[in-house]
C-alpha cells in the first residue's frame, strides 16, 4: 500500500465513540451464557464440604441416584483427571481429602434444578475432620501439615515456577539486584514494617455459568462465561487428553469477570456429568454464596518491607518479602506471586533489591487472578510504607516519592532499562497531586472542616503494572469484508465490559478509513471459528489485539489494492482509497468501490477475478524473556502503565468514620483510544479499589469456616458510596510499539487506591493503618492505639 | 433446600386466623417477604404453609388522627411510612429510621410490622418506635390484646407472639408527635447495610428516651431520663442497659464506644 498524501477519510481513534454493545445490554437483548437453554438440558448441583480439612471416609450416593429425574451422580473416585494452570494440583472433585470449606465432593445432573438440589441433599458424606492449616505463615513451619503431600509429583510449568516439594510452597520467586548488604550499610535510616491484605471476592454481576455437552465420539462443546476461550480449551484438552479439534468453546456476552473467570473452573465437572448422562447438555450456574467458596477468590498477602534510605532521601536498598496465601490450590496464585515479585518495588529506582515471594498452600478457598494481579495487594503495603518512611525521615511524602521515581536511564528490579518512551510516572504523580491541591487545604476545605468538626486529609499513591503473561504471548485478528463493503472483525479477546469491541471497532475503522458504522466486531467467541488469543487478562488486549487488528486491516487493504490494480489497469503504488472506493491518485474519477471488490470483482462480461476479501493479522509480544530463576533478571514487561491517585478524605477523629470527598487518578495510557471507555474503566477500577480498601474481606473462624459467604456480611460499595468527586486524567507518552501509541489501563485504576485513601486518613488523623480493609473501627483503633515508632525503625541517625 | 410449601392468600381476617390456628408453627406469614424469602432460601425456615396477608381486606392501613395517633397496618411498607407527609411532619424520626433500611427497592416490599415481628436485635424501626411509645395490637381467633412495644421482644428473633397470632397494627400515640430526636446508625457502607449499632433519642417535653438496636438480644428502650440530666448520666444509663457482643461485623468495644458517642451527640441536638 502506498503512503497517502490525503487526509484519512475517517479518524475515530481518540473520539468518544458510543459503546457498540450499549443497545443490546441496556435493552436486555444481549445473550449471556445463563440465558441459554438447550433441548434435553440437565441441571447440575454440587455437594460441598462443610469442613476446611478432612478425610473423606465414605460417600453414599444411592439415595440420590434413585431419585426420579436424576441422570448422573459423580464422586471424585471415578474421575481420574487433574487440572491446573501452572501447577497441576486439582482434582475435578475432591478425592480422599477435602482441602477447603466449600470444596466440591460430589455432583449430580438432573432434569430440573429442584431435583438436582434435592439429590445433592440426599448424598451422605462421612468425614474425619482434621485440623486445618489456615495462616500462610504458620504453613511455612516445618511441622505444619502439608496441604499437598504429593507436591513433588505434580506437573508444572518449569520455565516460570519453582515448587518446593515436602513443603506448602508451590512456588518461590526470587529477584536479586545489586548488593543488598552494601545498600543497607549505606543507608542512614532503615524502616521495616509488615502489611496485610485479606482475601476478597470478585463479585461479577453474572456468577460463573457454563453448559457442557459431551457427545458420542468425544465431541465436546462448552458454552461458558469464561474470559479466555482458548486457554479454557487448552486446559480442558490437557486434563482429558483430547485433541483440540474435538473441543469447541463458545463464549457469548459475559457479565463481568475481573479475573475470576480466567482459566478453567466447573467446565471439566460438567463435561463428566454430561458424558455420564449420555451426552445431554449439563448446565450449572453458581449462586452468589457459591461464588465465595466453591469458586476462587483473591489471595491474601502478608508483605514485609525493609527499606534503607540515604541522607539525601534516596532509597539505597529494599528487602521485600511476600507471603501469598494461595489457599488450597496453586491456580493463578503462583503467577500472581511471580508478577508481583518483579514489580515489587513499584515505579521507583531501587539500586539494591532482594525479593523473596512465596506462594503458600493453606486450607482455604483458593486464590485466582483478580484485576491488578497481585498489585492491588502489594501496593497497599508498598505505598503505605513509602508514606511511613517519609514520615520517619522528615520529608514530604510527595517529595520523597518524586525523588525516587523511575526515570529514563533507571533500571527495574529485573534489569530492564527505562527510556523516555516507557511512560512518565512523574507526570502522573504531579497530575494526581495537583488535582487534589495536595499539601494544603483550600479555603472551602478549611470552612468545611470548621463546620463539620471532621478533619480533612490528603493522600497520594503511585502505581505501575505490566501484563503478567508468557514472554511469547500472541494473538490474531481476521477481518472479513461483506458484499456491501462493511466488515466483520473476528478476535478471541472477549468483551467482559472493558470496551474491547468498541475500541477495536475504532482502530479498525481508522486503519481502513471507514466509518465506524461499517465495522462490526463479532459478539460471540468461538474456538472453532475465531483466530487464537491466549487470554483476556493482564491489560494486554489493547496492545496485542490492537496491533493484530491493524495488521489485519493492512492485509485486507493489500488484497483489495491488488484486485483494484487489475480492474483499474494501474500499479498499486498509483492507488489510494477513501471510505467507499479505491481510486487512481492522479485521476480520482477512475475508481472501484470496496463493495464491488468485496467478494470478487465482476467484469461487465461476467468474468470474475479476486475473491472474498479477508485480512489476517497477528502479533506476538516482542523481545520478552523468561526470568532467571536465581536472580529474576530478564525482560518480563510488554509495556509498563504508570499511574497515581490522589484522595481527599474527611475523617471523624472521634469515631473513625470517614468519607471520600474526592479521588483523582492519572494514568500514562500512551494514547487515549476512547475517552468514554477509558473513563468507564477508570471509574470502575477506582470504585472497586475503594471497595476493597473500605470494607471487603473474607472472614474465617478458627476452623476455617468462611463466616461471610454472601453480600450480607461481605459488603461491596453501592451507588451511595461513591466519592463526591471523581476525576480521571490521561497522560499520553506514546508507546512506540502500541497501536496508535496506546497501552493498557484495564487493571491499573484499581491499584493503589487503598493506600491513597489510607494515606489521606493518616494525613487527617495520624492513624497508622497497615491492614486492609480500612473500616471505621480500624481507623478508630489506629487513632487510639498507635504503635511506637521505635518498634519499626531499626536504624536512624543519632540525635 | 425446601421440600415445597403450600401457599394461601386469605381475603379476610377470619380466614387468616383460621389458617393460623389450624397450622400453628408450620405456617409463616408473608408480607413483604424480605426476611422470609431469604430465610427459606437459606434453609433457616422450612414452612409447610406460607400465608400472604396482603389480600386481607379488613386490615388497618397507614392512617393518622389527632385522637388515635399513627396507626401502621400489616401491609404498610417501609416506603409508605417514609413517604407519608403526616409521618414526616409528626414523626420525622420514623422516616429517618425507615430511610436507613436496605435500599429503595427493598423498602418498597418490606413492611414496618415485618421489621418488628422478625425481631432482629438490629431492627431499624425499633429504636424510633420504642422512643415514641409505640404499642402493638395483637390479634388471633382467640381475640385481641395490646402491649407496649418495649414488652414485645423476648430474645433474638423471639417475641411474645403465639403461633396463631399476628400483629394487626402498631400505634404511635399522638402525645409523642413532634418529639425532637434523631436516629444514628453505624454501618459498614453508606449503601444498604444492617446496623452495627443504632441509637434513637427523643425529647418529648423534657422527657428523654433512648432506643438502642444491635446492642443486646432485643432492641432496648431506656426511659426515665430528662433533658436536664447531665450527659454522663444519660450515657451511664445506656451503658448499664446494653449487652453488646463481638461478631464479624464489629467488636464489642467499638459498639460500646459508638453507642456512647451517638447518645452524647443526639442528646446535644435535642437539648
Amino acid at each position: 500500500m502506498s503512503e497517502s498524501t490525503l487526509p484519512p477519510a475517517a479518524a475515530h481513534v481518540g473520539d468518544d465513540v458510543q459503546r457498540v454493545d450499549d443497545a443490546a445490554k441496556l435493552t436486555g437483548g444481549a445473550m449471556y451464557a445463563s440465558d441459554l437453554v438447550f433441548a434435553g438440558m440437565l441441571y447440575a448441583q454440587v455437594k460441598k464440604s462443610p469442613h476446611a480439612r478432612a478425610k473423606i471416609l465414605a460417600i453414599n450416593t444411592s439415595k440420590a441416584k434413585n431419585l426420579p429425574g436424576v441422570h448422573a451422580v459423580l464422586t471424585g473416585k471415578e474421575l481420574d483427571y487433574r487440572i491446573g494452570l501452572y501447577v497441576v494440583d486439582k482434582d475435578v472433585l475432591a478425592k480422599d481429602v477435602v482441602r477447603h470449606f466449600g470444596e466440591a465432593v460430589a455432583a449430580v445432573a438432573a432434569e430440573s434444578l429442584d431435583i438436582a438440589c434435592r439429590a445433592v441433599d440426599l448424598i451422605d458424606v462421612e468425614y474425619e475432620v482434621l485440623p486445618p492449616v489456615l495462616n500462610q505463615l504458620d504453613a511455612l513451619d516445618e511441622n505444619s501439615p502439608l496441604v499437598h503431600p504429593d507436591l513433588g509429583s505434580y506437573d508444572y510449568v518449569k520455565a516460570s515456577f519453582s515448587p518446593q516439594p515436602g513443603t506448602n510452597i508451590p512456588n518461590l520467586t526470587k529477584i536479586r539486584k545489586g548488593d543488598i548488604d552494601a545498600g543497607f550499610a549505606e543507608a542512614k535510616w532503615i524502616v521495616e514494617r509488615e502489611y496485610t491484605n485479606p482475601s476478597v471476592q470478585h463479585v461479577p454481576l453474572e456468577t460463573h455459568v457454563a453448559i457442557v455437552e459431551w457427545k458420542a465420539g468425544d465431541e465436546v462443546t462448552i458454552w461458558s462465561s469464561a474470559q479466555s476461550p482458548f486457554t479454557l480449551r487448552d486446559l480442558f484438552c490437557r486434563a482429558f487428553k483430547l485433541p483440540h479439534n474435538k473441543v469447541r468453546v463458545v463464549i457469548p456476552h459475559v457479565g463481568g469477570a475481573f479475573g475470576g473467570k480466567a482459566g478453567i473452573h466447573l467446565e471439566p465437572l460438567l463435561a463428566c456429568l454430561s458424558r455420564k448422562a449420555g451426552g445431554r447438555p449439563v448446565k450449572f450456574q453458581a449462586t452468589r454464596e457459591e461464588e465465595f467458596s466453591l469458586l476462587p477468590c483473591r489471595s491474601a498477602l502478608t508483605y514485609k518491607i525493609k527499606t534503607g534510605v540515604g541522607a539525601d532521601g534516596r532509597i539505597t536498598a529494599q528487602k521485600l518479602l511476600m507471603y501469598w496465601d494461595s489457599g488450597a490450590y496453586a491456580d493463578y496464585a503462583v503467577n500472581v506471586t511471580r508478577a508481583s515479585a518483579y514489580s515489587a518495588g513499584g515505579p521507583y529506582d531501587i539500586p539494591n533489591a532482594w525479593v523473596d515471594a512465596y506462594t503458600i498452600y493453606t486450607n482455604k478457598p483458593w486464590g485466582t487472578a483478580y484485576r491488578g494481579f497481585g498489585h492491588v495487594e502489594f501496593f497497599w503495603g508498598l505505598e503505605r510504607h513509602m508514606e511511613l518512611v517519609a514520615e520517619v525521615i522528615g520529608m514530604d511524602p510527595l517529595e520523597f516519592r518524586k525523588k525516587n521515581l523511575l526515570k529514563p536511564g533507571s533500571t527495574t528490579l529485573t534489569g530492564e532499562r527505562i527510556n523516555e518512551h516507557t511512560g512518565n510516572p512523574l507526570k502522573c504523580l504531579e497530575a494526581a497531586a495537583s488535582a487534589i491541591n495536595y499539601g494544603r487545604l483550600t479555603p472551602e476545605e478549611q470552612e468545611r472542616q470548621a463546620r463539620t468538626g471532621r478533619r480533612i486529609g490528603k493522600g497520594i499513591a503511585t502505581l505501575h503494572k505490566a501484563p503478567a503473561m508468557p514472554s511469547f504471548t500472541s494473538t490474531a485478528a481476521v477481518i472479513k469484508m461483506n458484499s456491501d463493503g462493511s466488515v466483520v472483525v473476528n478476535i478471541a479477546l472477549t468483551e467482559i465490559g472493558q470496551g474491547t469491541a468498541t475500541v477495536v471497532t475504532q482502530m479498525a475503522a481508522d486503519r481502513l478509513r471507514f466509518p465506524v458504522s461499517r465495522v462490526k466486531v463479532a459478539v460471540e467467541r468461538d474456538t472453532d471459528k475465531d483466530p487464537f488469543d491466549w487470554q483476556t487478562v493482564a491489560s494486554k488486549g489493547l496492545l496485542l489485539t490492537g496491533n493484530a487488528v491493524i495488521a489485519a486491516c493492512d492485509d485486507l487493504l493489500r488484497q483489495a489494492y491488488l484486485d483494484a490494480a487489475q480492474v483499474l489497469r494501474a500499479q498499486t503504488v498509483d492507488l489510494d482509497h477513501d471510505g467507499e472506493k479505491i481510486f487512481v491518485k492522479q485521476r480520482p474519477e477512475e475508481s472501484v468501490t470496496f463493495a464491488a471488490l468485496s467478494i470478487g470483482y465482476v467484469y461487465p462480461n461476467g468474468n470474475g477475478i479476486g475473491g472474498p476479501l479477508i485480512g489476517l493479522g497477528r502479533y506476538t509480544a516482542q523481545g520478552l524473556t523468561s526470568l532467571d530463576k536465581e536472580t529474576g533478571q530478564g525482560l518480563p514487561a510488554l509495556d509498563w502503565t504508570y499511574g497515581a491517585h490522589g484522595v481527599i478524605a474527611e475523617v471523624d477523629p472521634e469515631t473513625g468514620e470517614y468519607t471520600v470527598i474526592k479521588i483523582a487518578s492519572a494514568f500514562d495510557v500512551g494514547k487515549v483510544i476512547n475517552p468514554g471507555t477509558m473513563r468507564g474503566q477508570c471509574i470502575g477500577g477506582m470504585i472497586q479499589g475503594l471497595g476493597t480498601a473500605e470494607c471487603e474481606s473474607y472472614i474465617y473462624d478458627d476452623q476455617g469456616h468462611l463466616l461471610n459467604p454472601s453480600l450480607t456480611d461481605n459488603k461491596i460499595l453501592t451507588a451511595k458510596d461513591l466519592p463526591e468527586e471523581i476525576e480521571c486524567i490521561a497522560v499520553e507518552t506514546p508507546q512506540l510499539d502500541g497501536p496508535f501509541g496506546a497501552r493498557g489501563v484495564g487493571e491499573h485504576p484499581m491499584i493503589s487506591v487503598a493506600p491513597a485513601l489510607a494515606n489521606a486518613i493518616h494525613d487527617a488523623t495520624g492513624a497508622e493503618l497497615t491492614h486492609m480493609p480500612v473500616r471505621s473501627e480500624d481507623v478508630w483503633r489506629a487513632i487510639h492505639n498507635r504503635l511506637p515508632v521505635d518498634t519499626w525503625v531499626t536504624k536512624a541517625p543519632a540525635v | 433446600m425446601n421440600d415445597g410449601f403450600k401457599y394461601r392468600a386469605p381475603t379476610s381476617r377470619a380466614e387468616l386466623f383460621g389458617l393460623l390456628a389450624a397450622h400453628g408453627e408450620g405456617a409463616k406469614i408473608l408480607a413483604g417477604g424480605t426476611d422470609l424469602l431469604v430465610d427459606i432460601r437459606s434453609g433457616l425456615v422450612r414452612p409447610e404453609l406460607v400465608i400472604n396477608l396482603k389480600k386481607v381486606e379488613d386490615f388497618p392501613e397507614l392512617v393518622w388522627s389527632q385522637s388515635q395517633g399513627l396507626i401502621i397496618g400489616p401491609a404498610t411498607t417501609v416506603n409508605d411510612v417514609l413517604h407519608d407527609p403526616k409521618v414526616r411532619d409528626c414523626y420525622p424520626l420514623l422516616a429517618e429510621c425507615a430511610l436507613s433500611i436496605a435500599s429503595h427497592q427493598l423498602r418498597n416490599r418490606a413492611t414496618v410490622i415485618g421489621n418488628i415481628v422478625h425481631a432482629s436485635p438490629g431492627a431499624d424501626m425499633a429504636p424510633g418506635l420504642l422512643c415514641l411509645g409505640a404499642r402493638v395490637q395483637i390479634a388471633s381467633q382467640r381475640g385481641r390484646r395490646e402491649l407496649f412495644l418495649k414488652d414485645f421482644f423476648t430474645g433474638v428473633k423471639r417475641t411474645v407472639l403465639g403461633h396463631d397470632e399476628i400483629v394487626e397494627s402498631i400505634t404511635v400515640p399522638a402525645g409523642t408527635a413532634r418529639s425532637r430526636g434523631s436516629y444514628r446508625k453505624l454501618k459498614r457502607i453508606d449503601g444498604h447495610d444492617l446496623s452495627l449499632v443504632g441509637v434513637a433519642l427523643t425529647n418529648t417535653d423534657g422527657d428523654v428516651r433512648v432506643g438502642i438496636g444491635s446492642a443486646a438480644p432485643t432492641p432496648l428502650l431506656i426511659e426515665g431520663l430528662t433533658d436536664q440530666d447531665p450527659a454522663d448520666a444519660v450515657v451511664a444509663a445506656a451503658r448499664a442497659a446494653i449487652r453488646p457482643i463481638s461478631d464479624l461485623r464489629c467488636s464489642k468495644e467499638y459498639r460500646e464506644y459508638m453507642i456512647e458517642v451517638f447518645v452524647r451527640r443526639l442528646l446535644e441536638e435535642v437539648r
